[in-house]
């Protein structure tokens, strides 16, 4: 075999090799509903992602600061009691308001804290769907001293 | 670079404290600084694995902070010694990875 063609078979193999375990297990919200991310209100999020703004507020705990100092690093605490396919969380301080979709699988404990960026004072969603096609949400109003991100 | 992964399993349930180097920029906040929207850059999804399994999966936004701290749980057939292994590609289409050793 000549080594070029040697070469490009490695290469390619390599591609597979490397393309392989992200294509069997996770999924790109963001590649799979584009609209999502670009949604400027929580409710149109919420419908471009779930099909529905029906939101049944209970499974969900949300804990996040009363007042938070520093807009740019907002301590948001979620989880689910609920049988769930994804979890997501939303606000309404953004030009968008789309922050993160996570899936859930058989070996998720749905419990995550995160830090998120609120421009001004606003109100965060979190909404569980469930497995029997239901929303699950809570939500937490809070209120932004300096707002961290400038959207 | 790398994602700091911090890994301890107890009663049967893994927790991880991951940490990863990124600046996070929003489109209004890249407009500001460059004039352009479409400089704007941040993590877009992170995903952790273990023995090949995926434990956490996430698409992210511009409005995740910077530098995130993203904690998370996981359960399963999984023991000390096992290694969590977590990758983030960014807008810009970047990768980092890091690995933390369950304890």
């Amino acid at each position: 075999m000549e080594r070029r063609n040697f070469l490009s078979l490695v290469g390619m193999s390599a591609v597979a090799l490397t393309v392989a375990p992200a294509a069997v297990s996770a999924t790109d919200w963001r590649a799979d509903k584009p609209d999502v991310w670009h949604a400027h209100t929580v409710e149109d999020a919420i419908q471009a992602m779930y099909g529905s703004t029906t939101l049944i507020e209970e499974g969900v705990k949300l804990t996040a600061p009363d007042v938070a100092a520093n807009g740019g690093a907002i301590p948001v605490d979620f989880a689910t009691t609920v049988d769930a396919k994804t979890i997501a969380v939303f606000q309404d301080a953004n030009p968008e308001a789309a922050v993160m979709v996570i899936d859930i699988n058989e070996f998720s404990v749905p419990q995550y804290s995160i830090k998120i960026k609120m421009g001004k004072s606003g109100t965060i969603t979190i909404v569980a769907e469930g497995k029997d096609g239901k929303l699950y949400a809570a939500k937490k109003t809070l209120e932004v001293a300096l707002g961290g991100c400038e959207g | 670079m790398g994602i700091k992964v911090k890994a301890k399993l107890k009663n049967g349930v893994v927790s991880v404290k991951s940490l990863a180097k990124h600046d996070m920029t929003t489109y209004n906040m890249m407009e500001k600084k460059t004039g352009n929207r479409e400089d704007a850059n941040f993590i877009t999804h992170l995903t952790a694995s273990v023995n090949g399994k995926v434990v956490l999966d996430a698409s992210t936004s511009q409005f995740i902070s910077k530098n995130p701290i993203v904690k998370f749980k996981f359960k399963g057939d999984f023991k000390k010694g096992d290694k969590v292994e977590m990758n983030w590609i960014d807008r810009k289409g970047n990768k980092d990875s890091g690995k933390g050793k369950i304890k």
